[in-house]
């Protein structure tokens, strides 16, 4: 009876979606406020949208669908929740799909020079509670928090400097804001289009009441005694976190709005009434009406994926779930699909070039060593036995989406050559052997290599394991060294470690706009070279400076790509990165193109059938835009 | 006796307070703090990472002081009442907890009533039918209780009573009644997860009791009081649960000391792995994150339950069984 009911509603809904398309201009009032608006609550959904809202079209596999529905959503732990910051991926600029940056939250931006950046915003936007978004949010956050003393002691997020130029801000109306800097900026627009992307906008209107500039003494003394905090900037921060999506009452542009306070396992976001994007028959977005987030161990997540217990799950899951999900598809009643990945490797290994053993860090240092270690993978085996054999063999480097890739670049000293390995570890030097058929260092030690493993997955260990029984054939003795994810770093960046296994780079799928810095020694996360990317991070305070002539002309392309004034120029500085790490092998992938597991409710539409999931670029699904994601049924 | 008591609450205060000690020193003997595995967790997802924030977060949770001064912060701060911040919800650790608690000790408690009503039974009946098929029997099964690993157990019964019954994966209760007001409809859900980790936790801790029951009541049973007794024509039953029975039941009587420690911690694998809402995998996960106050408070309070639960205990074994006050007595 229910059923048929909601049927019956389903229908009329597609009924006056019908009248709809007749007449485009007009907008239909959400179901799901109705009550809300008649009340006097909420205005009508023509005060909630902007004066020029945000319209979607939908073309190929993607249709326009209908309002309402509830999507359930699994995660790990309570902190997880922000995930639907990032899912829900409202930024003042976004990337589409094909990874262009267009205006999203703002109606334009105009840039001139490259260096001047003017932000328009939308009329009568508003925020999650109604109260008008204009460019006092972005004045609070540039006068208020960015430069307050006591907020940010060292100044505005490093992020909006270049070379150490913070840019001037003026505000020229209320719905205008500028920034400019003295030389061009091309990290601004992709800062704010990230998936953490640094917030130059907050809701003033609320957050004024716990700021020391607008209340009084004894207010603020108030407020840190109810908060229980230090002072009041802990009052204010902890108030003031757009992205973790922790506090309920701070208003939001995103589409969704968290209604739970924590801690809870059970998080309840409902959709914004004020949210900016309307599809073309006039429904305002996000289709859904809310989403539901329960919190479960990380490791059961497979499971009740696979017991129908999320309608769109990707976290968690892993390709070695595959098979058992695609055996409950049906009982589920959900599809599994294969989204690919944008890493430049999924795995690689990463030896250490500043590690403190001379002895092995000459050794390393050497391109002919690095080589010989490389073609003594036999990534294919790999590829096989723990892939599925769909996996990418090759180096680390930018994926075949890439507009700059070269297959060279991939298969370059990739393929399982043994030897050649033994050959190149011969011209070494390294002839003599022990009785176990490993090869002797010049001091007369065994060439014993130890891979530092964060210990998180079995993956790595298994990898290593078939590495192993290769590199001894090449007369290297491997080990691997499991630890946990601090220790594992801290060995690395002290040099304690020879060698590490880590993901690749995190962009695979980079275009000559595309920031080259992780391919430059420019952060001491990078495991090949913690210390002199140390140096380049601390501008030559800590660490060392890069003594390979290879790196530092990485360095100087890095701060060339910087200074190009055209796209071909930038685009022949990539090309010349990637080439010298072609023939460098400062780290040697080993899999790439691992495919992702995706569960979609088999009701739940414009999830595309491929995609790639990762965080940066892609958001996850951000790119895919979940607010039109949309239930053909709703259930019961 | 009086003074014995007093004595032994007095003894209490430098017990907890070298407890107090070794518990911040081992939380914090990991390389780094809180925030580096924070600043760890975010790359590794390739989120970024503020600096200038996590300098702001390491001064405002303190974490820029000197060891002495943060433990010292910390201890006179539970004296208080303020068992401190956690780092990782960003909360006081008294909200972190609270909320669990009693969930946490419905589990266990139900847990300790199900041990026993298993175990004793089957305890007296081993001791009393030594050697007979029904003995071997039933100890093969306490056995086999003991030796599955819990996890796995605890793996299988929830895929099958998804399966079979439709009972949601973990947890416990169905999703929808977390942070539900109580009704009818949510205490059914509850008991309806709640068997699971019962007969999970209960069947190891089975397999213990029923052996020592058992060992414990043989010892009784070939004793000269237990002969009279016979020789001089009671029945069987009462003779068994009046004397034998009575004077077998001391370790029970020792075993309140780590029983109320026990209560409120839950059984933390089995936990972790059904994702159960009690304090077992807080705790895990704060002491992996080195959520310090959160992992620190809560051990430090299961420690005070121990030392209390162990003097509880000895007083109670005092007042049941007159020859441990003797004992006591003459050390006097």
């Amino acid at each position: 009876m229910i059923r048929s009911l909601l049927k019956l509603v389903s229908l009329s809904l597609l009924f006056s979606q019908l009248i709809s398309t007749v007449n485009a201009s007009d907008l239909i009032e959400t179901e799901f406020l109705i009550d809300k608006v008649s009340s006097g609550e909420l205005p009508p959904v023509i005060d909630r949208l902007p004066e020029q809202p945000k319209i979607v079209s939908f073309s190929g596999e993607f249709e326009a669908g209908q309002q309402g529905g509830q999507l359930r959503l699994l995660m790990g732990k309570q902190k997880d929740i922000r995930q639907i910051t990032i899912y829900g991926y409202a930024r003042l600029v976004g990337y589409t799909p094909d990874l262009s940056l267009e205006a999203d939250i703002l109606e334009s931006v105009d840039i001139e020079e490259g260096r001047i950046f003017t932000l328009h915003i939308r009329k009568g936007h508003k925020w999650s509670d109604g109260h008008p978004f204009t460019s006092e949010d972005f004045r609070y956050y540039w006068e208020d928090i960015a430069n307050d003393p006591d907020i940010s002691k060292g100044g505005p997020n490093k992020k909006l400097s270049i070379d150490g130029e913070l840019p001037v801000v003026e505000f020229i109306d209320e719905l205008t804001v500028r920034y400019s800097w003295s030389q061009p900026n091309p990290f601004f627009l992709p800062a704010l289009a990230g998936a953490s992307p640094i917030y130059i906008y907050k809701p003033a209107h609320y957050l004024r009441q716990f700021h020391k500039r607008y209340q009084t003494k004894e207010r603020i003394a108030e407020l840190i005694d109810h908060y229980k905090s230090r002072n009041w900037v802990g009052v204010h921060v902890n108030r003031d976190r757009p992205y973790k999506a922790t506090n309920p009452d701070l208003p939001t542009l995103q589409p969704w709005v968290n209604t739970t306070y924590p801690p809870s396992e059970r998080f309840i976001f409902e959709r914004n009434p004020f949210y900016y994007r309307q599809d073309s028959n006039g429904l305002q977005l996000p289709y859904i009406d809310s989403l539901v987030v329960n919190i479960a161990s990380g490791k059961l997540i497979p499971a009740k994926t696979g017991a129908n217990e999320s309608d769109l799950q990707a976290r968690y899951l892993r390709m070695d779930n595959y098979t058992f999900l695609k055996q409950a598809e049906k009982r589920g009643h959900f599809n599994v699909r294969l989204w690919s990945t944008a890493k430049g490797a999924n795995t690689a290994l990463f030896p250490n070039l500043n590690t403190k053993d001379p002895v092995m860090r000459s050794l390393l240092q050497d391109v002919r060593f690095r080589k010989a270690m490389s073609l003594a993978i036999h990534r294919h085996e790999i590829n096989q036995v723990i892939y599925f054999g769909m996996a990418l063999e090759g180096n680390n480097t930018v994926l075949p989406g890439s507009p700059l890739y070269k297959p060279d670049y991939q298969t370059s000293s990739a393929g399982f050559d043994l030897a050649q390995a033994n050959e190149l570890l011969d011209e070494l030097g390294l002839v003599n052997r022990d009785d176990r058929g490993v090869r002797l260092l010049s001091d007369g030690r065994p060439l014993e290599i130890l891979i530092q493993t964060a210990g998180e997955s079995t993956e790595d260990t298994d990898i290593l394991e078939l590495v192993h029984d290769n590199w001894l054939k090449a007369g290297i003795k491997l080990y691997s060294i499991p630890s946990t994810r601090e220790v594992f770093r801290n060995r690395i960046f002290s040099g304690d470690a020879m060698m590490s296994i880590w993901s690749g780079m995190a962009n695979g799928l980079p275009n000559a706009d595309s920031n080259p810095a992780p391919l430059a020694a420019t952060s001491r996360y990078q495991y090949q070279w913690p210390q002199w990317g140390q140096y380049f991070e601390t501008s030559g305070k800590g660490g060392h400076k890069p003594e390979i002539k290879e790196v530092n002309q990485l360095m100087q392309l890095n701060h060339d790509w910087r200074m190009a004034s055209d796209k071909s120029e930038r685009e022949k500085i990539w090309h010349d990165m990637l080439e010298i790490h072609r023939q460098q092998m400062f780290s040697i992938g080993v899999i790439a193109g691992v495919k992702h597991p995706l569960v979609v409710n088999q009701f739940l539409h414009n999830v595309p059938m491929t995609g790639f999931y990762d965080i940066e670029p892609g958001a996850y699904f951000g790119i895919y835009k979940p607010d039109t994601f949309w239930f053909s049924e709703v259930r019961r | 006796m009086g003074s014995y008591v007093i004595r032994r609450i007095l003894t209490m205060i430098p017990t907890l307070l070298v407890i107090s000690m070794l518990v911040f020193v081992i939380i914090q003997l990991p390389p780094g703090d809180y925030l580096e595995s924070y600043i760890a967790e975010l790359q590794s997802q390739g989120e970024s990472v503020d600096e200038q924030k996590i300098a702001f977060l390491r001064e405002e949770y303190g974490l820029d002081k000197p060891i002495y001064e943060q433990y010292f912060h910390w201890v006179t701060g539970m004296l208080q009442g303020d068992f401190g911040y956690s780092f990782e919800y960003s909360l006081p650790v008294s909200e972190v907890v609270g909320d669990r608690l009693f969930l946490t000790i419905l589990i266990s408690l139900v847990t300790i009533v199900f041990t026993w009503m298993i175990a004793f039974p089957i305890g007296i009946y081993s001791a009393t039918h030594q050697y007979s098929w029904g003995d071997y029997g039933l100890s093969f099964l306490g056995f086999l209780g003991l030796a599955t690993p819990n996890f796995l157990l605890a793996l299988i019964m929830l895929y099958f009573a998804n399966v079979y019954f439709g009972t949601s994966i973990g947890g416990l209760m169905a999703p929808e009644y977390i942070d539900a007001p109580w009704s009818f409809d949510k205490l059914v859900s509850v008991l309806e997860h709640l068997w699971i980790p019962v007969v999970v936790i209960g069947t190891s801790g089975t397999a213990g009791m029923i052996r020592r029951l058992r060992a414990n009541l043989l010892d009784e049973l070939q004793k000269q009081y237990v002969v009279t007794g016979r020789a001089k024509g009671l029945p069987p039953g009462k003779l068994l649960r009046k004397y034998p029975l009575r004077v077998s039941l001391n370790f029970f009587v020792a075993d309140i000391g780590n029983l109320l420690p026990q209560v409120i911690s839950g059984a933390e694998i089995v936990a972790v792995v059904m994702s159960l809402p009690t304090t077992g995998p807080i705790l895990l996960s704060a002491l992996q994150s080195q959520d310090m106050y959160l992992a620190g408070s809560f051990l430090m309070f299961l420690a005070v339950l121990t030392v209390v639960g162990v003097l509880v205990s000895d007083l109670a074994l005092a007042v049941l069984d007159p020859r441990i006050r003797l004992q006591g007595g003459l050390e006097k």
